[in-house]
């Protein structure tokens, strides 16, 4: 008599898997016995059925019948392998057949594995072990491939966007504007006095406070608009959807909170950091070019710069918008 | 009737409780859930043969194959075979025996298992 062993895996309890079995008999067997080791159990009587369980995302082991009504389980594996699902779904067939034939036809089909029938349940478990490493490398892949897509992107220091990121989105942006689709805003900040501060409380301090800026920027901007790091104490900020005149006036609540925030340095000290922002957007501009863009946000920047620091100037082909601290007012 | 002593015996018990992890209970709930698919795919099989349906009398075939040889159940296996054959080569009068002998052979279960319980 086969052994019951009823302890699990932690990876196998309530993991999700699918019987599709036209025979009765053979349906509950399977599901007294895989309940019985940990899983949950999806059933399906019929190849309809069998093919709106296996879409689910969740569903990553399924148990399938060769011969079922509707749909067989070589024509279930086909078209699985054809649909983009977000994880791999590890496929037994089940077949009362067993020439080679068979077996190549089913595994050309996308089938991992098979098993022929009445099944044998220590070996079943045994494949079952062997279809959750391959789940488990999996994951880890895709752990590792989404780690190495952040290290790839970010900043590390900040994690905002690194640049070259910042102007892939920009580029894309672009295009989208160009179909005729939505304005844009683009705005360059650069911390006043950084220099100063990484003179005065040590280069840690100016890491610090950068770090805090951008978190302070992801909470008061909207979850499409982006952050990127373009470079020192540089950061642009890539608003879709917004024209002008929203661009002012986030650039302006951008200048607000950063003035009225206090930062706190690992050495306790608290201090306050001002903002200059440059700034323009494609409904103000006749040449939608990424080095257009960039560069009348720079210029923007510099006469910030010069005429203080601490306030916002957007440039456009015709017109100039200065915001202060002092007073929100607009110059033509 | 006289036993034929090469004839299959009905459930081979033994391996059957074996496979399923030897739950006596849990085999007597398989055999009710066979019980019901037998006189399902039955009555369909003697629809199929009147209406010469060989598709539908080769997949009843199949599908009771499947579920005798989960449960050990040696001569109504073959007999599902043979039934499955039937459709395959389309032998109607083939088929019309392997349904009548598929009665036989689920009687006798029945009275077997019921002299045993």
């Amino acid at each position: 008599m086969e052994e019951e062993r009823k302890e699990e895996t932690s990876s196998q309890k309530y993991f999700p898997i699918l019987v599709a079995e036209d025979d009765p008999v053979a349906r509950r067997l399977l599901e007294k016995k895989l309940k019985d080791w940990g899983y949950r159990v999806y059933k399906a009587e019929n190849g309809e059925k069998a093919w709106e369980i296996l879409k689910q995302p969740e569903v990553r082991i399924a148990i399938l019948d060769w011969m079922m009504p509707g749909m067989e389980g070589p024509q279930l594996c086909l078209r699985l392998r054809q649909v983009k699902k977000p994880h791999y779904t590890y496929l037994i067939l089940l077949t009362a057949r067993d020439t080679s034939f068979d077996i190549i036809q089913g595994l050309e089909a996308g089938a991992d594995d098979y098993m022929t029938k009445p099944v044998n349940f220590m070996e079943l478990r045994a494949r079952l072990q062997a279809a959750h490493r391959i789940i488990e490398l999996e994951d880890r892949l895709l752990q590792a491939q989404k780690k190495l897509i952040r290290l790839a992107t970010t900043d590390s220091l900040t994690h905002a966007w690194n640049r070259g990121t910042i102007i892939k989105f920009i580029r894309e942006e672009i295009d989208r504007y160009l179909r005729g689709d939505r304005p844009f805003g683009l705005l360059m900040v650069d911390m006043d006095n950084f220099k100063q501060i990484n003179d005065t409380y040590g280069h840690q301090a100016g890491d610090t406070v950068l770090q805090n800026l951008v978190k302070l920027f992801k909470r008061n901007l909207r979850n499409y608009d982006r952050t990127g790091r373009y470079g020192g104490d540089e950061l642009i900020v890539l608003l879709p959807g917004s024209d002008i005149y929203d661009t002012g006036l986030i650039a302006a609540r951008l200048l607000d909170v950063c003035r009225k925030s206090k930062i706190r340095l690992k050495t306790g000290q608290k201090i306050s950091v001002t903002l200059s922002i440059g700034g323009t957007t494609t409904d103000s501009l006749s040449q939608v070019q990424i080095n257009n863009l960039i560069q009348t946000s720079d210029r923007a920047l510099y006469l910030a710069k010069k005429l203080g620091r601490d306030r916002v100037i957007l440039f456009g082909d015709s017109i100039k918008l200065e915001m202060t601290e002092k007073q929100n007012d607009r110059k033509s | 009737m006289t036993e034929n002593p090469k004839r299959l015996p009905p459930i081979n018990k033994e391996e059957a409780l074996a496979r399923i992890g030897g739950e006596e209970e849990f085999l007597n709930e398989l055999l009710e859930i066979y019980r019901n698919e037998f006189q399902k795919r039955s009555a369909e099989l003697k629809k199929a043969i009147s209406e010469k349906d060989f598709q539908t009398i080769r997949e009843d075939g199949h599908s009771l194959k499947g579920a005798s040889a989960n449960l050990s159940l040696p001569a109504l296996r073959e007999t599902a075979l043979e039934t499955e054959m039937a459709g395959k080569n389309q032998d109607l009068e083939a088929a019309r025996k392997a349904l009548k002998k598929l009665k036989a052979e689920f009687d006798r279960l029945q009275k077997f298992l019921s002299q045993k319980g």
